[in-house]
């Protein structure tokens, strides 16, 4: 039987390989996509402690769960959304933890972002790219951990409205409210109307 | 058969031309030095810390820690005798328990706030390191760094 | 000031993620055709989608491979088999799994991969670590290149203060 070369071996063989038990197969897996894990982690918990701890657990769960995966999607989606499953009741263990300030209930409302004319400035026009994703990250950090959450899953995991109600426990029209209030907090922070915190 | 009779026989060739294994019998006792080390990212945490020397922190550096600097916060030199425990305070919350158990081996067990926390067994030859450490306030780390000295 | 409700804003929303029903679309795409203030607003809808799909941060993992899987190996350990046990590797099947494809040339390689392969063991010696405290989970890494053996005691962030050793002041001389 060949010998099995990790490193050049596709994530279906690697998986299937990890599902017999090989451990180094599935180490293959998380050296490959590790940092893309980790950063969907960091994206939402904004904390490199806790993106590190939330992205092991990940991998974990990845290697006990392993049997389940039957190749409905990518690994690499299927991981994912097993790191976005924790950071979310991580976030739902901090919220319970944490006092709502007045400014998080502000922003459930809806707040000045809902009142607030149009920006018809293009960034991606007025800024250099370097530059932009700077604004865009401190701009994420502004947020929420709820609207930031919501942000990521609608545009970076390109997950419906109901899907990210379903993984958020909130109805669809808290998500929209959410992705609404986020959108133009990041248009005013990349116009430079608002100052930074 | 045949492949582990050739393994075995590149196995003893390399053994022989790079001794990975120290033959020489460590008998009698060990002088150790224990430092306490506060792992940081702030430049300056506090005046009466002095940074460790550029060997350790260019070895603390080259690991995968994150932190850029370290300073340290106490250090213990000791004899530690043949098969004798040597208890030795870093600090109020910090004890550790060194035994010297032959053979360039040492036991070395962290006391945190009274509680025994850890126990490793190790070979401690002169130039090798052994580093317990683990989290602190404000996304900051101890180190308990442990060597065998002249 | 908007004169558009909260409503009016979420359902335009809504139209450009594609998540309306057919009949609603056309509805607002009508609606979109003939109000000023309501195609601002999509295009800087627009415009923050456009942003954010370039949007490619460089996060990696701040640790190195081998420091990062051994914390995760060692808990995989706990935890219950996938399916069959994982098979132990002996040393030999180890090293003709990598003798293999080096051949030759595997005798200075192999003292290097003999080294690597002690982990935790400088001078021959095996590494044994004991966490006595159930929360002190401890990860050994090997670094040969440094001479170090690092054991790295993970505490519950909530248990960090009160338990572990951690520099507080320095001690009265």
């Amino acid at each position: 039987m060949a010998e099995l070369e990790y490193s050049s071996a596709d994530d279906r063989v690697l998986v299937g390989a990890a599902q017999k038990g090989d451990t180094d197969a599935f180490e293959e897996l998380v050296a490959r996509h590790r940092d893309k894990i980790y950063a969907r982690a960091f994206s939402m918990m904004r904390n490199e402690d806790e993106a590190i701890d939330l992205s092991q657990e990940a991998w974990v769960k990845g290697w006990q769960r392993l049997a389940q995966f039957q190749g409905e999607s990518s690994f690499a989606t299927w991981i994912t959304r097993i790191v976005i499953n924790l950071c979310l009741d991580e976030l739902r263990k901090q919220k319970r933890r944490r006092t709502e300030s007045i400014e998080e209930l502000d922003e459930e409302a809806g707040g000045v972002e809902r009142q607030m004319p149009a920006i018809t400035t293009n960034p991606t026009e007025r800024l250099e790219r370097g530059e932009l994703r700077q604004r865009i990250d401190r701009a994420l950090q502004q947020l929420s951990h709820e609207h930031r959450s919501v942000l990521v899953l609608h545009e970076f995991e390109e997950m419906e409205y109901k899907e990210i109600a379903k993984a958020m426990d909130c109805s669809i029209g808290t998500v929209m409210s959410r992705l609404f209030y986020a959108r133009r907090k990041l248009a005013a922070l990349l116009a430079d109307l608002k100052s930074e915190k | 058969m045949r492949p582990r009779l050739i393994c075995a026989c590149v196995l003893i060739v390399a053994a022989l031309l790079f001794p990975v294994g120290s033959a020489r019998a460590g008998s009698g006792d060990m002088n150790i030095e224990a430092q306490l080390i506060w792992g940081t990212n702030d430049t300056k945490p506090d005046s009466k810390l002095r940074p460790v020397g550029t060997v350790l922190s260019g070895k603390l550096k080259h690991s995968p820690f994150k932190w850029e600097h370290y300073f340290e916060v106490h250090r213990e030199d000791f004899k530690a005798n043949l098969n004798q425990e040597k208890t030795v305070t870093m600090s109020r919350n910090c004890v550790i328990k060194v035994t010297n158990i032959g053979n360039d081996q040492v036991k070395f067990q962290l006391v945190g706030k009274g509680k025994l926390v850890n126990t490793v067994s190790q070979g401690l030859p002169k130039g090798q390191l052994l580093i317990t450490g683990g989290d602190a306030e404000n996304s900051t780390a101890w180190f308990v760094v442990l060597r065998q000295v002249d | 000031m908007t004169s558009m409700t909260e409503e009016q804003q979420l359902r335009l929303q809504a139209f450009l993620d594609a998540e309306l029903p057919e009949k609603d679309a056309r509805e607002v795409a009508a609606w979109l055709a003939g109000d000023a203030e309501a195609t601002r607003l999509a295009g800087e809808l627009r415009n923050t989608r456009r942003a954010l799909a370039d949007f490619k941060p460089e996060w990696r993992v701040p640790e190195s491979r081998e420091f990062y899987w051994s914390k995760i190996k060692r808990e995989m350990d706990k935890s219950a088999p996938v399916q069959a046990p994982a098979q132990s590797v002996s040393l030999f099947t180890l090293l003709r799994r990598i003798l293999v494809p080096l051949g030759a040339v595997a005798v200075l390689a192999l003292a290097g991969i003999i080294t690597l392969h002690q982990v935790g063991a400088p001078a021959g010696h095996p590494v044994q670590v004991n966490a006595i405290l159930a929360d002190a989970g401890g990860y050994t890494y090997r670094d040969e290149a440094q001479g170090m053996t690092v054991v790295w005691l993970s505490y519950p962030a909530e248990k960090k203060l009160a338990d572990s050793p951690s520099p507080d002041t320095l001690p009265q001389k």
